[in-house]
């Protein structure tokens, strides 16, 4: 991935949410009366004792509000302006005193089905909109939500703008849900086809309920909503928001792990909880959660950053530039590009993830390959084959018979060899076979007696091939004979619900090391690279001197 | 002949004791098998030896140490392992021979008449001589080294910065092992040719070899012609 591309990506995207245009309208305070005359809607009332704040009015009654408003630009000819409002209850709209719009059926909410919805546009007549004074009023009812008067948003445009504006941004934004969506698509197949990577289900989730959100918040669009149905809308949205904030940090947490993650993640759980079931305005609640999470999103990233954690940084550096943008762009706006920015940084993450995983599966394929050729190479190794081979001729030149026997147990173990070169898992008896062979040509090469002892062996049990060989090589090399000219091997198995466990005991005399800092063998280095391959990180090796000789355990866990 | 054979292969020991004793008759003294580093390193230091058989890798140990021990000693070393890529280590170190396994009678008796003999060895990869000094090992590269002088069963080594250093071996067994580049000018002086800047021919016929440090060195009579000749 170039990031040299992203920083101007993210600098295209601050550019485009916060460009926007100059009004042709000023509006002033609104004014309410509890009633209703027609003469109300006259521009040229007297309205200095109406109520200026916002008014509750029960049952559905019929109230009135009265803007003024002043057009600062007279329209061009034959291109009337519209007026777009953000009201709840159902209306009447006036204009200059002409009606020039319903919205539902005002004082009828009680009889009727709901009618009407919460965005409206009406189109103002031409000859009335000219630069100058104005007044907007509206003959409502609030029959759902009696204290929710007064208008919450207006725009005042060229009709046909209006109109096409919301579309094209929604379009705008269905598009980029788009992309979430699928995003999260195709981090679900990836989780369902490794279901030990948390962190796509993670990311993928996070995508939806992103996909989601944005479908929740522009679907006003072209949806009409009834202002008694608004609040599902708002919940919903309230939903999605804890949602995502949550799974944020809690994925930030997953990919740059720190102390206690789990009591923190309550606690910023309780924290959200808290924000989300306390709410009494809806566009604070979601700003505080959204704070909430960006503030615990920061402390894990910069914690990441301090780790040195791969990718720390670039996340830190969308998190911060999403500061500038919820400052410069509107409330709505600044919520997708800020949370986008920071998918963004999440996904990068997934992507360094699944970068570091390929390089991980490349190198465990070499690992293979090299233990297989580490196997190989036990027969072929020099120590072994020409020890043997100086042995083998010794006994060919003093004693034929014995050389031939010599020779049978060689071929034999060679067999053995090819027949488990391949394989990563082994029958025990397959093992243990080659272990005694192995004995046979020591005994030759040594003329020590050696002696084989198994206990409680299961034989259906696997086991990586030529570990306990390898186990045996290092007790036959570090070992002296017993006064009586013998050293004795023991394997013992167990088994339990939690694990398995092998321990395999030398009788013998223990050579004193000439240095006692002696690195790791590579004989166990083997071992362990054999046991991770089969058994990832579910296994111990224990390696230990004792009183009679040496003792090896190796556990695996199920 | 006192022979001391290092190998912890019970049959491999065996052998090579078995040919010993054939090749060696009764000119043999003793002939000592040990299969332990640890005992090994006791036994060199106790007891007087003409040769030692070794085999680097003991149960499962390098015999790296084992090896500078035993070319700083004073009798000669002769190196029998199964790894071959070993073999130039040992050179280096100064061992008479490396004798291969698996090896047989002829390659053994070959070994053996480098020692008996005193034929020069065709160790051309000779790197450092390994002194004793304060209880320790130390490696003294040849390059650094002018000539070395006989001083009964020891010898003195002169080193290019001045020094001098002691060495257990005689010098006939260091002319052994640096015939490449060092002659024996004099019955006790072993001298690296490279460094000879003259001979000079002074009155009584005596003749001396001028180093480029400005020393002057005898050279014997008898050694005179094939120096002479050498050196041009």
């Amino acid at each position: 991935m170039n990031l040299k591309f992203l920083p101007c990506l993210l600098f295209v995207l601050l550019l485009v949410t916060s460009c926007s245009s100059t009004p042709v309208f000023k509006e002033y305070e609104t004014v309410f009366q509890v009633g209703d005359q027609q003469e109300w809607a006259t521009k040229d009332l007297n309205d200095q004792d109406w109520k200026k704040r916002k008014i509750v009015v029960p049952d559905g009654k019929i109230f009135w509000s009265r803007t003024k408003i002043d057009i600062l630009k007279t329209p061009d000819s034959l291109h009337p302006y519209g007026l777009q409002l953000d009201v709840y209850g159902e209306y009447e709209v006036f204009w200059d005193g002409v009606l020039v719009g319903k919205n539902g059926n005002p004082g009828q909410e009680a009889i009727d089905d709901p009618g009407g919805k919460m965005w409206a546009t009406f189109s103002l007549p031409a000859q009335l909109t000219e630069a100058g004074e104005h007044l907007l009023a509206l003959r409502s009812s609030l029959y759902y939500f009696p204290s929710h008067t007064g208008i919450y948003d207006m725009e005042i445009a060229y009709y046909d703008a209006l109109l096409t504006n919301r579309l094209i941004e929604s379009s705008y934004m269905h598009l980029f849900a788009g992309a979430f969506l699928i995003a999260s698509f195709y981090f679900l197949f990836l989780f369902l086809s490794n279901k030990k990577e948390y962190a796509t289900l993670v990311f993928s989730i996070s995508c939806l309920l992103f996909f989601l959100l944005i479908l929740a918040e522009f679907i006003k669009a072209y949806m009409p909503i009834h202002y008694s149905t608004h609040v599902i809308r708002l919940q919903i949205i309230g939903i999605l928001m804890l949602g995502i904030s949550y799974l944020i940090p809690f994925y930030f947490s997953m990919q740059f792990p720190l102390p206690k993650r789990k009591l923190l993640l309550a606690i910023y759980a309780a924290i959200l909880l808290y924000i989300f079931l306390s709410r009494y305005v809806f566009e604070l609640t979601a700003n505080n959660m959204a704070l909430s999470m960006w503030l615990f999103s920061f402390g894990i990233v910069v914690f990441g950053v301090y780790k040195k954690r791969k990718g720390a940084r670039l996340v830190l550096l969308t998190l911060l530039l999403s500061v500038p943008i919820v400052f410069v762009t509107p409330f709505n706006k600044s919520l997708f590009a800020g949370f986008s920015l920071i998918l963004l940084g999440m996904f990068y993450l997934l992507s360094l993830r699944i970068k570091e995983q390929r390089l991980a599966y490349e190198n465990s394929l070499v690992q293979s390959t090299r233990l297989r050729l580490e196997l190989l190479k036990k027969n072929i190794q020099p120590h072994f084959l020409m020890n043997t081979l100086t042995s083998l001729i010794d006994w060919v030149e003093e004693s034929p018979k014995k050389g031939v026997l010599f020779i049978e147990a060689l071929a034999k173990e060679f067999d053995l060899f090819n027949q488990i070169e391949n394989q990563t898992l082994i029958p025990i008896s397959q093992e243990i076979a080659l272990c005694r062979t192995h004995l046979e040509i020591m005994e030759y090469r040594k003329e020590i007696n050696y002696s084989w002892v198994e206990v409680g062996i299961d034989l259906e049990q696997k086991i990586p091939p030529a570990i306990l060989h390898t186990l045996l090589e290092n007790g036959i090399t570090h070992s002296l004979p017993l006064e009586d000219n013998s050293i004795k091997f023991k394997l013992v198995f167990e088994a339990n619900s939690h694990y398995k466990c092998y321990t395999f005991l030398t009788f013998a005399t223990r050579v004193r090391q000439a240095r006692s800092d002696r690195e790791e063998g590579t004989g166990l280095k083997y071992i362990k690279a054999r046991l991770t391959e089969s058994y990832q990180s579910k296994w111990d090796l224990t390696s230990e001197p004792t009183d009679q000789g040496w003792k090896n355990t190796i556990k695996i866990y199920s | 002949m006192n022979i001391l054979i290092i190998e912890d292969e019970s049959r491999i020991a065996k052998r090579i004791e078995r040919m010993t004793r054939d090749i060696f008759g009764n000119a043999l003294q003793s002939l000592t098998h040990i299969n332990t580093l640890h005992e090994a390193l006791n036994f060199i230091k106790n007891n007087a030896l003409d040769l030692v058989l070794l085999d680097l890798n003991l149960n499962g140990d390098n015999g790296f140490d084992l090896l500078t021990t035993a070319v700083s000693e004073s009798f000669h070393t002769i190196v029998i392992s199964a790894y071959k890529d070993q073999a130039l280590t040992a050179f280096e170190h100064g061992v008479l021979d490396f004798v291969p396994k698996p090896f047989n009678r002829d390659r053994l008796e070959q070994a053996f008449n480098r020692a008996i003999t005193k034929e020069k060895s065709e160790n051309h990869q000779i790197k450092v001589l390994a002194i004793k000094k304060r209880g320790r090992i130390q490696l003294i590269p040849i390059e650094d080294l002018l000539y070395i002088k006989g001083a009964g069963p020891y010898t003195e080594l002169f080193l290019k910065d001045g020094t001098k250093e002691l060495h257990d071996k005689s010098l006939e067994k260091l002319e052994q092992l640096l015939s490449h580049a060092f002659e024996r000018i004099h019955k006790s002086y072993l001298v690296k040719m490279s460094e000879i800047r003259e001979i000079i021919v002074e009155s009584g016929s005596k003749y001396m070899a001028k180093l480029k440090n400005g020393e002057g060195i005898p050279i014997g009579r008898t050694k005179y012609k094939d120096i002479k000749a050498k050196w041009v």
